[in-house]
């Protein structure tokens, strides 16, 4: 008999999904952890169930359960999961989960994260057995591509993967009837500011034929991960708020961006004046695509944005970060 | 390709000169707009690997590029003339961490290369960096500073406004420019370090300089702790040596020192040892008191001197620097650090020489550490300083009848010195001593052997005298017939033991010379350029 069992964390919000502005539901589910398990940023790699298949069968059914008893079907129209790593990786997610995911957002559109490699015509169309009850983009697979350049990615993440293995994936993907949402990292290890905020600007332009969504993450430091280490001692700051900003105003495609960790040290930050102002305003961006918001916080008259501008001009890979 | 030499050295800080062509040098310690300089420095983006990667990543994604040449602590060899310490701005916050791989960069980089440190000289830590051996700098930290609208002293950053109290009159103050006046008080602090070099005190600018940042004192803490940043300080210096501070303790030439006393140094005589008060005038025997001991003492004893920071001084070392150049703030209260350090090395002294009698002729602190150390090493000392007053004629009676025994005999400051300086026991009777002390010649029969330098307190042995000495030579390469000075890449191999400053011998084919020292024998061994030794006298074969 499975008992429930409460997610790593779930909650409620509003995301845009294909232009239209949906009550969302997001679960993070413990699962049998990620089998690449190397990204430098990634603290989900400390989240694994290291138990017996049949066992962890159960652990993440009871996870499923859990979101069942705690959340009505008529409070959310779009369900979005994100395990530890790749919802479609069977070793992580037994076929037996992927079914009763498909079952609990039967007829609502999904959004499921997965790495490029275990996005197959196989995977897909499992999940769509149980998920698909005619409703309109039943599927989309979210894959964190992070960035374009494939040097980049492997320095400065070291994620395994390539931009053509992305491609692939957004083949297959679209080949199936499923959607495709990119992530992209700004900031990751080891760049500059301005080399990281041209990477994000590049890595927008690249991506925009093959996603029908993308989302920007700005790097923030989690616990226990190579990111952290290199943080602490001084090697790394997040992205400055006024780098996304720019990004996100000058982009062509709407991109989405939810800037975790705002503000503080730990997350992309300013001075710690305007931050507040602009995480609003990007989150707002992000649900309306209404670029009138960013123009608005982009003239706030504060002083760090001569710092960042400075730092933009004068960073280089051998004296950075030049602030903290 | 630039050229890198030291012209003067400080311990591991220098004046350099850095050849960029025929025409252009700079001289260093510098602030320089390194991009325009060195225009390679534009053309390395995606390059970062953060001084704390490991081993794996290092060997996977470092690139030393062209000149100026990137260094990493993972460095296990590096070359070239110009070398940045790449993304140095991330780690001298962290002292320990700064002097650690510091240390382990100075062992493995070239010494006649410039290091260059980016993005980090302000006023406020210019000294710290050129006293941990840094000699480029570039304008990024203070002009980062102008547009965080900071007003950069020496003393620290501030807010703009401090522009307008008075605090200082630059031509960026005059005119509002806080850039200009960022870049100028950089400018300055690092012309200030260079005479401080110049005067071989940069030790004490440093611990002046050190005080209002936590992360400088720790640093200069950890650089006292670690060897690897005394192996570059001279035998001795011709400068004053300020103990001012609780770190002048811990400065590696008092280690190196009291080790030579201890360990290269006999005393003449081990019957009767007197252990005397310092004195404030150095060398202390032309002080008053010095000269009312020595005359009651009357060489019936060995007559060493037990003195903060230093601990035991032989009468026969008193000129050696820092013996004869020390000033130390007197208030009568030895505290206990200080006591437990001059503790150890009057231990070691103890029992390294015993003698049959040792006299203590001392009050106040330096008498509790007398007593705290002849305890700890079974020695039994005789007080005749009973009234905390060793000039006092009670103290001097009690000195003079202690000696009544004993027998009279002279001291030979040559004797000593040659051991301290050379290691070398030598049999000094018949030479004749001839000047005014300290400025003294030398002479068995008619020849003259040494020389003192009343400056430094060293023996300078003419021709003649080296045949007294084994150590300290200087082999030329075959076929290499030196003008003048030697230079570093001309010298085949030398004693391991020679340092800046000393007295050496330098021998090739049909080739002989008498000279100083102008840098350690690490660095002669490693160096392709420079002066290695100045030459005194030549001796054609």
């Amino acid at each position: 008999m499975t008992e429930p069992r409460k997610p790593l964390a779930s909650w409620k919000g509003q995301d845009r999904y294909f232009g239209e502005v949906l009550s969302s539901l997001t679960g993070i589910f413990l699962s049998g952890g990620c089998s690449w398990n190397r990204c430098r940023m990634c603290g989900y790699k400390n989240d694994r169930d290291t138990c017996a298949k049949d066992e962890l069968i159960d652990h993440m059914k009871g996870q499923i359960l859990w979101m069942q008893e705690n959340y009505a079907p008529d409070e959310y129209q779009l369900g979005k999961i994100f395990t530890s790593g790749s919802v479609f990786d069977q070793n992580e997610v037994p076929l037996e989960v992927l079914d009763a995911f498909g079952e609990f957002f039967a007829g609502k559109p999904l959004i499921a994260e997965s790495r490029s490699e275990y996005i197959t015509e196989n995977a897909l169309a499992r999940l769509l057995k149980s998920l698909d009850k005619g409703q309109a983009h039943p599927l989309t697979v979210a894959i964190g591509l992070e960035t374009t350049n494939d040097s980049i990615r492997e320095k400065s993440i070291d994620k395994g993967n390539t931009f053509a293995d992305f491609i692939k994936a957004a083949e297959t993907a679209h080949n199936a009837g499923v959607g495709v949402k990119a992530y992209l990292m700004m900031k990751p290890l080891f760049l500059t500011e301005k080399e990281a905020l041209e990477d994000m600007e590049t890595s927008i332009r690249e991506v925009a034929p093959y996603a029908d969504m993308i989302s920007m993450n700005l790097c923030t430091i989690q616990g226990r991960t190579e990111l952290e280490h290199y943080w602490q001692k001084g090697g790394f700051r997040p992205p400055y708020l006024w780098s996304a900003l720019k990004v996100l105003r000058e982009a062509d495609v709407p991109v989405a961006c939810d800037p975790v960790g705002g503000g503080f040290k730990r997350g992309p930050h300013n001075c710690g004046t305007c931050d507040k102002e602009i995480v609003a305003a990007i989150n707002e961006y992000s649900l309306t695509a209404d670029k009138g918001v960013l123009d608005d916080v982009w003239e706030i008259p504060c002083a760090c944005k001569k710092e960042w501008e400075y730092v933009l001009a004068n960073e280089r890979s051998w004296n950075m970060p030049l602030t903290q | 390709m630039s050229l890198f030499d030291a012209r003067k050295r400080d311990g591991n800080a220098r004046i350099g000169n850095l050849k960029l062509s025929d025409e252009e040098n700079i001289s260093t310690p510098a602030v320089i707009d390194t991009e325009s300089v060195f225009p390679s420095l534009k053309e390395r983006g995606f390059s970062n690997l953060p001084p704390s990667a490991g081993k794996a990543e290092f060997e996977k994604y470092f690139t030393a590029g062209e000149e100026p040449t990137a260094v990493h602590p993972q460095n296990e060899s590096v070359e070239g003339s110009v070398l940045l310490f790449s993304n140095w701005n991330t780690v001298i916050s962290d002292a320990r961490r700064h002097a650690e791989y510091m240390e382990k960069l100075l062992a493995v980089c070239p010494p006649d290369a410039a290091r260059y440190a980016p993005a980090c000289g302000l006023p406020s830590n210019a000294a710290s960096l050129i006293y941990l051996g840094f000699d480029l700098f570039d304008y990024t930290a203070v002009d980062l500073a102008a547009v965080q609208k900071k007003f950069c002293t020496p003393e620290g950053e501030f807010d703009a406004s401090y522009m307008e109290k008075g605090i200082c009159d630059c031509q960026g103050c005059k005119a509002g420019d806080l850039k200009l006046h960022n870049r100028l008080a950089l400018e300055k602090e690092i012309a200030l370090a260079r005479v401080w070099i110049e005067r071989g005190q940069l030790r004490e600018f440093m611990e002046m300089r050190c005080r209002l940042h936590a992360e400088q004192v720790s640093l200069l803490r950890h650089v006292d702790r670690r060897p690897g940043f005394a192996k570059n300080l001279p035998v001795v210096r011709s400068s004053r040596f300020f103990a001012n501070s609780s770190e002048s303790m811990t400065r590696a030439e008092i280690a190196f020192f009291e080790d030579r006393v201890i360990n290269r140094f006999v005393p003449g005589r081990t019957d009767v040892c007197v252990l005397l008060p310092c004195a404030a005038r150095k060398p202390y025997s032309l002080s008053r008191s010095h000269q009312m001991f020595t005359r009651v003492v009357d060489g019936r004893a060995h007559e060493v001197i037990v003195t903060s920071p230093l601990g035991v001084v032989p009468r026969e070392l008193e000129l050696i620097y820092p013996a004869g150049h020390y000033d130390v703030p007197v208030t009568g209260y030895w505290d206990r650090e200080e006591s437990a350090i001059l503790v150890e090395y009057l231990a070691a002294y103890l029992t390294k020489h015993r003698y049959d009698r040792v006299i203590c002729h001392l009050e106040g602190g330096a008498k509790e550490v007398a007593k705290t150390a002849a305890q700890a090493v079974g020695v039994e000392l005789e007080f005749t300083c009973n009234d905390d007053k060793p000039l006092s004629q009670e103290s001097l009676r009690a000195l003079n009848n202690a000696l009544r025994e004993s027998r009279k005999r002279r001291t030979d400051p040559i004797r000593g010195t040659l051991l301290w300086q050379f290691g070398e026991l030598v049999d000094t009777k018949g030479w004749l001593t001839k000047g005014r002390y300290p400025n003294q010649k030398i002479y068995e029969k008619k020849t003259q052997i040494f020389s003192i330098d009343p400056e430094t307190g060293l023996l300078r042995p003419t021709h003649e005298g080296w045949k007294y000495i084994n150590g300290y030579r200087v082999w030329i390469s075959d076929g290499f017939v030196p003008q003048g000075d030697i230079l570093a890449p001309g010298i085949a191999d030398c004693d391991p033991n020679i340092r800046e400053g000393d007295e050496v011998f330098v021998g090739g084919e049909g080739y002989q010379a008498t000279g100083k020292t102008t840098m350690g024998s690490d660095e002669m061994k490693r160096a392709n350029r420079g002066i290695a030794v100045r030459v005194r006298k030549t001796n054609r074969k």
